[in-house]
Formats: structure tokens, sequence, C-alpha cells
């Protein structure tokens, strides 16, 4: 299927509206409809932080190879708007089309500039006519869309059934349908042959559509994840949710939290008790967590957070992405304790740290910061099926009775070698200790001695000195010859990729470090990389370069770090790295 | 058959005449009287002179942050309800940094002991005043006599949903232990306020003074703990403090209500997921 003469590898399609249109509804839909016909999905939500009224757009992006984040054009504009896109459109790719309902485009509609076409279609009025009710422009939408991409009719009516068969019966199904058989048909009047984007239809290999919130939560699920404490807050709120709903089958439990400091300490005492615990939070949540991290430090108590980056400080902005909130898990909290931040550069791997973290925070008896951004978090993407095969519940120096036997010295901070001590849990026989969030000593009772308080300190720090190997190393991606390095964490990652893709197009080769474990910090292959580097790029979403300051502050090295940075609350478009990284050479 | 002695660690080093030794004392006892397993009980103490109380007191236990007690125990009773779960704060710990916790431990009904030794100042950090300070009492951190009422903890705890609301002088170990007892055996949230002299810092409200002013509620004989007006009643009088069970409902515990198995902790979960579990929820994503 082709575009005039060209195969359609790559297409972005915006949906526009203001909230409350249901734009992510009949977004989800046409990502599920491109999925299984066999292409890879990678969403994009630009919602504000109100459930009615404000503009609010949705872009679906979908390739025959793996994509990662927003391309850096749009194909398709589908606005029941003409407000809430208008201001998007100088992302028009050219041969672009436009379809929109509303004031706004003027009387000349339909009208091709520069080879892009914008038309007038009257969604709610279609809906009105034919169904006196505005509820089926979302379908007529799905309709039109159908005509231009070419969608397979069938998979979009087993998608229909499936929303809509349980819930509201047959009669909404077969309207649902109809209504986007109107679509296709007002549409296929409207729109010129050229104006097509037909797509390929392909095998669906088994892949998943997913959401970064989702794959932690299944992956916590998998690592054995059994009680979960969280007060609920943009964008990161999904992971509890999906927990709540399937923990009874596992005899867990999810509790809603009277706030952010109850909901870590809630989850320490559960850990202390011997379940895996976790919370999830953001922003002004993860400052309330401050103290309990600390805590968590101090009396070396695992635990996960998951921590969803939103746009700050202060409320910021709750719905929009940003990496503002580094620092805070690297130098937050009051005091010096050991800590694991890690930040999963992919979908799979939101997946898969999530199941490790439960294993390093009772391996390391310290928090482990599961760190993602709301670009992550909350689009969805597609993923090879998840395997069970790499998840091992490891609950490290967790003793059992028996280890504990006739034992009549247990001492929870036994000053061991890797300064990790055998763990009891409460209902043990001979296992009695205090868990303190004073300086303690070996038993766990308060001891302010001076050099009881060196030997503790140095106990916990040392646990986490080195960059272990069960920490995720930094990942080298592209050219190794090349002497232009790139580093980045997070969802950076996808436009990354496809900037040094652009770059090699204009004829710069480039070469990425994709840092995973952000602290401990992996100093020796950082510094690698930048010996192998004459300049070195350093991709971030926030105002002060936090990566940077970290690298620096870590690193010795004369190569020069620029900074290519992007605090708009909008993740990176690939053009924004490559084109900047161009400019600088 | 346990004896106090079980639970003695260590002796305790508070000031000499400090109220907190008379619940120290209480605790002992009502833990043998109960025949509890220190190896199965869980104490949680917040920041203040209390705090010290599980150095001295044979069980597990968890020193938590100022004000967060309550967060912490309802963590370890919901992670494993098998454990006994004793929660002690001081009246800072519990009225002013930890207020928000103890509003919905309270309203949630977990089956956790909460008891919340009231001395009516901050002793531990020199003497400060406190939320149950009253109204013009002079500290270093009101110089010139604090301008907020006191507040009252079991009001604001019946207000909220409490099923287990009482108070004791810790000069009656007797008395408070046997209200702890009735309060660890209650299948629910237990909140048991404490009135403990400060010898060293408070000068106003001493033992002395809560002796002339405390009164039993028992002591009418028609009072009714299980009814919520008299209760009411009992604690809108302004003509000295009533001491004893004031309130008591039975009402689901918060475990019983959410947990999937209360008999089964999910402490003891076998961790192994099954690989068509697994795929059946791949299954949704597909």
């Amino acid at each position: 299927m082709k575009k005039n003469g060209t195969l359609i590898t790559d297409i972005s399609v915006m949906i526009a509206g203001r909230a409350g249109d249901g734009v992510l509804f009949t977004g989800n839909i046409l990502a599920k409809i491109l999925k299984r016909q066999g292409w890879w999905i990678s969403t994009y939500r630009d919602f504000p932080s109100n459930i009615r009224g404000e503009s609010t757009n949705y872009t679906i992006r979908a390739g025959l190879n793996k994509i990662h984040g927003q391309a850096d054009e749009v194909d398709v504009f589908m606005a029941f708007d003409c407000g809430a896109i208008l201001e998007h459109t100088d992302k028009m790719a050219e041969g672009g089309i436009l379809l929109c309902d509303g004031l706004g485009l003027g009387k000349a509609a339909p009208a091709r500039v520069k080879g892009r076409t914008y038309h007038m279609f009257p969604l709610r009025k279609l809906a009105r006519e034919h169904y006196q009710s505005e509820l089926y422009k979302n379908m007529i939408a799905l309709g039109a869309l159908s005509y231009i991409l070419d969608l397979d009719f069938r998979v979009m009516e087993g998608l229909i059934s499936e929303a809509f068969l349980k819930k509201k019966g047959k009669k909404v199904v077969e309207d649902n349908i109809r209504a986007v058989q109107l679509g296709y048909s007002e549409a296929k009047k409207a729109v010129e042959p050229e104006e097509l984007h037909p797509l390929v239809r392909r095998k669906d290999t088994g892949r998943l559509l997913i959401s970064g919130n989702e794959a932690i939560a299944l992956g916590a699920l998998a690592a054995g994840c059994r009680y979960f404490a969280a007060y609920p807050i943009c964008p990161a709120t999904e992971i509890w949710q999906w927990l709540a709903v399937r923990f009874p089958e596992y005899n867990g439990l999810a509790v809603q939290a009277e706030d952010e400091l109850a909901a870590l300490n809630m989850a320490l005492g559960a850990s202390f008790a011997g379940a895996r615990a976790m919370t999830s939070t953001s922003g002004p949540g993860a400052s309330l967590m401050m103290e309990a991290f600390s805590l968590a430090g101090m009396a070396e108590i695992p635990v996960v957070v998951a921590h969803v980056q939103r746009a700050g400080p202060s409320t910021g902005m709750p719905t929009k992405t940003e990496q503002g909130d580094l620092g805070q898990w690297i130098y937050g909290a009051h005091g010096d304790f050991p800590r694991i931040v890690i930040s999963p550069g992919t979908l799979e791997e939101c997946f898969e740290f999530s199941t490790k973290a439960f294993n390093l925070a009772e391996k390391y008896q310290c928090p482990v910061i599961l760190l993602t951004e709301q670009d992550y978090g909350q689009n969805l993407r597609t993923v090879k099926s998840f395997s069970l095969s790499g998840v091992k519940v490891d609950r490290g120096k967790l003793i059992s009775q028996g280890e504990l036997g006739e034992t009549k010295d247990y001492r929870r901070y036994r000053l061991v070698e890797d300064g990790i001590s055998p763990r009891s849990l409460p209902g043990m026989k001979n296992g009695l200790h205090m868990v303190e969030s004073n300086e303690h000593d070996e038993y766990g009772y308060r001891d302010e001695d001076p050099d009881n308080r060196i030997r503790m300190m140095q106990k916990r720090m040392r646990k986490l000195e080195n960059f272990s190997s069960d920490l995720f190393a930094p990942k080298k991606w592209g050219d190794k010859e090349s002497r232009i390095g790139i580093i980045g964490f997070g969802s950076t990652f996808g436009p990354i990729h496809e900037a040094m893709a652009q770059l090699a197009e204009m004829g710069v080769k480039a070469k990425y470090l994709q840092m995973r474990t952000l602290w401990p910090f992996p100093k020796k292959k950082v510094e690698e990389f930048f010996d192998s580097c004459q300049k070195v790029f350093v991709v971030e979403n926030n105002f002060s370069g936090q990566l940077a300051r970290l690298i620096q502050s870590e690193v010795q090295t004369p190569v020069q770090i620029g900074n290519i940075l992007k605090y708009s609350s909008q993740a990176f478009r690939p053009l924004e790295i490559s084109t900047a990284i161009q400019r600088a050479l | 058959m346990r004896n106090e002695k079980d639970f003695h660690l260590s002796d305790p080093t508070w000031c000499r005449g400090c109220g907190i030794y008379g619940l120290f004392t209480s605790l002992k006892r009502t833990a043998a009287t109960l025949e509890l397993d220190p190896e199965k009980s869980v104490v949680v103490t917040g920041i203040g002179c209390h705090g010290r109380l599980n150095n001295h007191f044979k069980s597990y236990g968890f020193h938590a942050l100022h004000g967060r007690v309550l967060p912490v125990a309802s963590g370890v009773k919901l992670a494993n309800p098998s454990l006994s779960v004793v929660g002690i704060s001081g009246d800072g710990d519990a009225y002013s940094i930890g207020l928000g916790h103890l509003i919905h431990a309270l309203r949630r009904n977990i089956n956790v002991t909460y008891l919340v030794v009231d001395n009516r100042l901050f002793a531990l950090t020199q003497g400060q005043t406190s939320p149950t300070s009253q109204m013009g009492y002079v500290s270093p951190s009101t110089p010139y006599g604090t301008k907020e009422r006191p507040l009252d903890g079991l009001r604001l705890a019946l207000a909220s949903g409490g099923t287990f609301i009482a108070r004791e002088f810790s000069g009656h170990p007797k008395q408070l232990a046997s209200l702890i007892g009735k309060g660890m055996v209650h299948s629910g949230f237990a909140l048991i306020e404490v009135l403990s002299p400060c010898l060293t810092h408070n000068k106003v409200v001493t033992a002395q003074w809560f002796k002339d002013n405390i009164y039993r509620v028992d002591e009418d004989p028609h009072f009714d703990p299980r009814n919520r007006s008299q209760a009411w009643e009992k604690l809108q009088e302004r003509d000295g403090i009533p001491v004893g069970l004031i309130y008591i409902e039975q009402r689901p515990s918060y475990e019983e209500l959410v947990l999937p198995n209360v008999k089964q902790p999910l402490v003891g979960n076998d961790l192994s997921f099954g690989i068509e579990r697994f795929k059946k929820i791949m299954e949704e994503f597909e």
C-alpha cells in the first residue's frame, strides 16, 4: 500500500478536541487496530490536568519498524474542534491531511496549501442527524480514519465488540459499527484519492500494547510485590490501580493512604513485617516521601518507589512529562545513606527493572527508586510479549526460622564485611530485634557513641560502595568508532535513536550511552565513554541539566559537555536533538 | 504462664517521677496477663521521651519517625495480622505532626492499640508548647503564652469514627493495664490516652494536678460506654477530666474487610508466578 508510489513505513495521526470529547478513547481504538495490523505503536498524549473543556490532543504513531517515541511531524489530523488543532498544524507533514469539525478553518475549506489539505468534516452534525447524539462522533471519526488509512474493518468490528458488547449490549455494538461505516462513506465523498495514507496490513505477532505504568505494575506483580500503599497522583496512579484490581487473586493488598507520608511509611511497615512492598508517586508526593526515604536508608528496610515524573516544580503541570526529579532522589532526603536509582529506557525495561527492583531492594536492604516519566508511564507502546523466564524472586539475606535455629545472639545490624546483615522477620523465634530511626548498635538499640556511629555509617555505605554487576550497567548504542557521544536516560531513548539516524543522513556518526542505573553512579563505564569521545551531548528533559551535573561531579574529563535541554513539558522530537547537535559541531 | 519479667529487657532511664514509667509497667503487666509472645508482638514508637520505651520492652520494635507511628503500625498489621501490634506516641507525635494519620486510622478501624502519652508539652526538645498545652501556657516556644486552644484528642476520635476510646492516668498502673488489655482484645483500633506528668518541664500540669482533676466515668452507674451520646456528653464536660473506657463500639476491623484472607498473612505468600496466569494477563494487552 503506497502513497504516491512510496510505501508508508511510519505515520502519525493526531486526534484533538476538548477534554471530555473522547480523544483518548478514539486514539486507543486506533492504536489497537494498527497494532493488530502488525504495526509498532507509540502514542503521545498531551492532555491538560482538567476533566472537561480545555484543548487536548493525542497522537498515534505507527511504524513498520520499532519506534519508541513521537515523530517530528504529523501526517493525519482528526479534530473534534478546530481551535484544538490549528496550533499544531505547523507540525503537519507535506502531503498531510486535516479533517476538522467546527469553526476556524474559514470558508475556503477544503483547501490545499503547500501540499497539505484542510477539510471541514462535520462529525457532530452527522452524529446528531443519524443518532440524535453527539456521542457517535468518535466512531464517525474512526470511520473517516478507516478510509484515509485503509484500516481493516474486521479488526475494527472486533474491537468495537470488545469495547461495548459486555457493558452495553448488541444494539450499541451495531450502532457503533454503523457509525464507523457512515464516517467511512462520508470521508470517501470528501477526500481525494491522492490525499489518502493507506497502510499495509501485516501479521500481529503476539505483541502487547501497553503503557509504562502497566508494565511496571505487571513487573511488580510478577516479582512478588504483595503490598502497595499510595496516594492518588498524576501521572503515577495507574500502577496502583492496576495492582489494586488484581491483588485479591494473589493474596495481596493495595491501600489508599491518607498522604504520601503515610504511603511510604506503610510500605516500610509492611516490608519490615516481611512483605514485598511498594509505593508509586510523582513530584510533590516524592517530596513528602523524602523523610521516610531517609528512614528506609537508616533502618535498612527494602522498599520500591516507582516515581513517574511530571513537570515541576510545585504542582507544576501534573499531566505533562519531564525529567526534573533525578536530583531529588540522588541528593534528596537528610543524611547519607545508600540508595539505588534506576531508570528504564524502553517499555521492556519498565517491566524488567520493576521485576528486578524488588530483588535489589532485598539484596541491599535499601530503597530502590524506579524513575520514569509521564511519557513512558501513560503513553502506550508496543512491545514483544514479556517473558517470565528472567523473573526470579531472590529475597537476599532474609533468614528463615531454620537458619535462626537456637541462636541467642541475633543482631539485626550485625557488622559484616559486605555491610548487608541477615534479616529476620517479626514472628520469628530468636530473631527479636529493633528497627531504629535513630543511630543504633548491632542489635538495633539506640547508640550515640561516636565510634559506633562511624562503624554503622561505614557498614551501611559499603553496601553500595562499588557499582556491582547486578545493577543495570549503561548500554552503548550507535557507531563505536564515532567521537561524538550522546548521553541520556529514561524516555529520551527513542528520540536519541532517531536523532542518530538523522545525523547519519547528515553525514554525522554518533554513539549513545544509555544510563540505566543513575545511582550508584557507574563511574568507570561513563569515564570510558568520555575517553572515547571528543564531544559529548547530554540530552535531558529539564532546565538545569541534572544528569550533566551529576556526570560532572562524578567524572573527571577534559571532554566538553554540551547540554541539550527541553523543559517545555513535552517530550523531545528527534529533529530537536539532531539539529542541536549538528549546529554545535 | 508469663510474667512481667518476660517483657522486661532493661531498666529505663526516664527522669525520676516520669509518667512513662507507669505506662511501661502497665504494658508489661498487660502483655503478661494476655500471655503475649514477645516474638509475636511489635511495638512501634514515635519521637519523644516515650520513644525510648521499646529500647526496654522486650518485643520486636520499630522506632519510627516523628508522627509516623500509625502508618508503620498499619503496614505491619496488614502484612501480618497474626502479630499483636501496639503503637505508642506522645501528644506531639499523635496530635501535632501525626494528627492526619490518627484520624484516618480511626476511620479505618485497623486492629492496632494506640497509646498516646499526654504530658502536655514537648519534653524531649526541652519543654515547648504542644497541641494539648492549655491556653496561655508559657514555654520557650511561646514566651508570651500560647494563644491556641488545646486539642481534645478523644472528642476528635469520637467524631472520626473511633471504636475504642479511653483515657487513664499513668499514676494508676493497675487501671491502665486493665484498659490496655481491653484495648488489645478489642477487634479494631483502640485509642488510649495516657495522662502523664513531666516533672522536669511541666510545673503546672503535675501528677497532683492530674489527681485533682480526673474523675472516673464508671463511677456513674448510669454511664454506658456503648452509648455514643453519653460518651459525647462526658467528653463535653468542662469540670474535670473523664478517665476510663469512654466509648466502645463493635465494628469489623479494617483487615477483616480488606484482606483477601485474614487467616493467611500476605507475608506467608508463595511468590512463584505460574506461567499460565502470566500468559492470561498478557492476553489483556494483545
